[in-house]
């Protein structure tokens, strides 16, 4: 069937690419969508990929593409196909292996990768990993099954993934961070007693305030890590999980104005004609504190992605920022949510704490109190969408603060006070 | 496409008995049956909740099936999806406990089930012509129609009053 409609090139099948596939899909039928991906598999689940290592899903029980809101049809992935170069004058993605692909739309999506800090010596030995793609998974999954001990360098959410999937295959972990506390970028050490509790009661090993300096390591891959107070501990395996960083390096050479990521206007824009970023390698900003951002969260990634989809297809949307804290999970039994402005030593915000032995929350509320800004819920997290709606929209609070304060937010609450 | 049914609640109607919830529990248990269900593991859960808002307000709250349905794409596992007859559903064997769903939800309606770690909300009850809550409302608060039909509703309700007042 001839087709004379757009071509929408985008850069990179993950969260934020796919989304924004299928946003075009939905918006219009003729225009012709192919996805340039580095990877060798089709799209997955990344934040799925922990379950790989503890043995309790496949690699196919991560495929993306056919489920949840991913049914779109004419979407073409070319896997192996890492872009090079962008060229913005002639409208052409230059692909390894020499391909040209020229587009009407080109939407760069990335992604970010995992913070290699280089102050660390021997992080090249086998045995070491940053867990990012399947692949990495998969490998560290083989790893896992050769060794007893992993030593987890860096205490954020990926790494307490990680962390419990090898506990589950019976395997000794040991995490190592240099804050005073797991989950630092998330809450602060007071508000993460319940988690560090949880923590230590599944058998995780924590030294904090510590960072390692060397990887040590011989024929058969690592065999320990040396730390900065002169510890020195014996394993097979390290992960590394210090964050993560924009994929710009290919736009080197492109007029693609980069800074940290790849900056693009409200509507998703770069500075250049018929090009659009999205996801974990744009600048995005934050709409309670004004902060330009680069998150590194799927859902995040998914709703830019789709806000650029729009876009490029005509249907003009404004991507309205996302919380620089946002995550949900579970870490061992223990439910949490963190969002908004959660860090408040040193900060003259109205901050209520409320802490028993099963439960945390903290609730941060503007200097004059008119406003909420922010909440850690631990143990019960009932209702957290509310909350961040009444974050997310600066409501006045004034009517529903006692319910907020007491946990006890409902939608009647919005919808008739 | 025919148009399909929604939940819809009637504000004016609502007396708070909580009649909905025990039958949403019930119909969301494995025997269906009010007493047996009572005992089950895991514990039915109801996925209507019934809330009161001061000064003497009550309101039946439950999954919107949002058009643009926020948990759908923020969903880390694709779990969630939505089915030919528009109803958001969480795919139990997919959900894998991560409660991002519940984060992002802004009515508040997207439920944990501890015992087995899962997400649930409503799912329009797939195996009943009429959603267990709304044929257990004593009121009929709680009423299941098209967009059509309902706003038509609306529509002769105001007439009527309009030719009341007219007419007095």
């Amino acid at each position: 069937m001839a087709n004379n409609g757009m071509r929408y090139v985008i850069i990179g099948a993950s969260a934020a690419g796919m989304a924004a596939a299928e946003a075009i899909r939905n918006s219009e039928s003729s225009g012709v969508i192919t996805l340039l991906s580095e990877e060798p598999v089709m799209p997955y689940f990344r934040p799925m990929i922990p379950f790989l290592i503890s043995g309790k899903k496949s690699a196919a029980d991560m495929a993306l593409i056919g489920q949840g809101p991913y049914s779109g049809t004419g979407i073409e992935v070319r896997l192996n196909s890492r872009a090079e170069e962008v060229d913005t004058s002639n409208q052409a993605v230059m692909v390894q292996g020499g391909d040209q692909v020229p587009y009407d739309r080109l939407l760069i999506a990335t992604g970010s990768r995992p913070y290699i800090p280089p102050e660390i010596n021997g992080t090249e030995a086998k045995g070491v990993f940053a867990l990012r793609t399947l692949t990495d998974a998969s490998a560290a999954a083989d790893r896992a099954a050769k060794s007893d001990h992993v030593v987890m360098l860096g205490g954020g959410l990926l790494n307490l993934k990680a962390a419990f999937a090898l506990l589950e295959r019976g395997l000794d972990v040991t995490l190592v961070v240099y804050s005073p506390e797991v989950l630092s970028q998330l809450m602060e050490p007071d508000d993460a007693v319940l988690i560090r509790n949880a923590l230590n009661k599944a058998g995780l090993k924590i030294i904090t305030g510590c960072s390692a300096t060397h990887i040590l390591s011989q024929a058969g891959g690592v065999n320990g890590v040396l730390l900065d107070n002169g510890q020195e501990i014996s394993c097979q395996m390290v992960c590394i999980g210090k964050g993560v960083f924009p994929n710009v390096d290919f736009l080197q050479q492109s007029d693609v104005q980069v800074d940290q990521g790849v900056v693009v206007d409200r509507f998703t824009s770069c500075n250049a004609a018929n090009v659009f970023a999205a996801g974990d390698v744009a600048v995005t900003f934050d709409p309670i504190t004004g902060d330009r951002i680069v998150t590194g969260l799927w859902t995040n990634a998914v709703e830019m992605g789709r806000c650029a989809g729009y876009n490029m297809a005509g249907r003009t949307t404004e991507y309205t920022g996302t919380f620089g804290i946002l995550n949900a999970t579970q870490v061992a039994d223990e439910p949490f949510v963190s969002m908004g402005i959660v860090h408040t030593s040193e900060t003259d915000l109205e901050t209520h704490v409320f802490s028993t032995p099963k439960t945390y929350r903290k609730l941060v509320f503007s200097e004059e109190g008119e406003r909420l800004v922010g909440a850690v819920f631990i143990g019960d997290i009932s209702h957290a969408g509310l909350y961040r709606y009444v974050i997310r929209e600066r409501m006045a609070v004034d009517k529903i603060k006692p319910f907020i304060l007491k946990h006890t937010l409902h939608y009647g609450h919005l919808l008739l006070s | 496409m025919a148009q399909p049914k929604e939940i819809f609640v009637r504000l004016d109607r609502c007396m708070g008995c909580h009649s909905c919830e025990l039958a949403c529990a019930v119909e969301h248990s494995q025997s269906k049956a009010l007493y047996s269900a009572i005992s089950e593991k895991p514990t039915p859960q109801s996925r209507v909740y019934v809330e009161w808002v001061a000064p003497d307000n009550r309101l039946p709250v439950l999954c919107r099936h949002c058009e643009d349905a926020p948990c759908m794409h923020a969903c880390i596992c694709g779990a969630i999806s939505r089915t030919e007859e528009g109803v958001v559903m969480t795919n139990t064997d997919k959900c894998i406990g991560c409660w991002t769903c519940v984060m992002v939800c802004p009515y508040g309606v997207i439920g944990r089930h501890l015992e087995e770690h899962k997400a649930y909300r409503c799912d329009r009850c797939p195996d009943l012509e009429i959603p267990a809550c709304v044929s257990s409302c004593p009121t009929k608060a709680l009423v299941y129609q098209t967009v059509g039909e309902f706003s038509k509703d609306v529509r002769k309700v105001a007439s009527s009053e309009i030719l009341a007042g007219e007419g007095g």
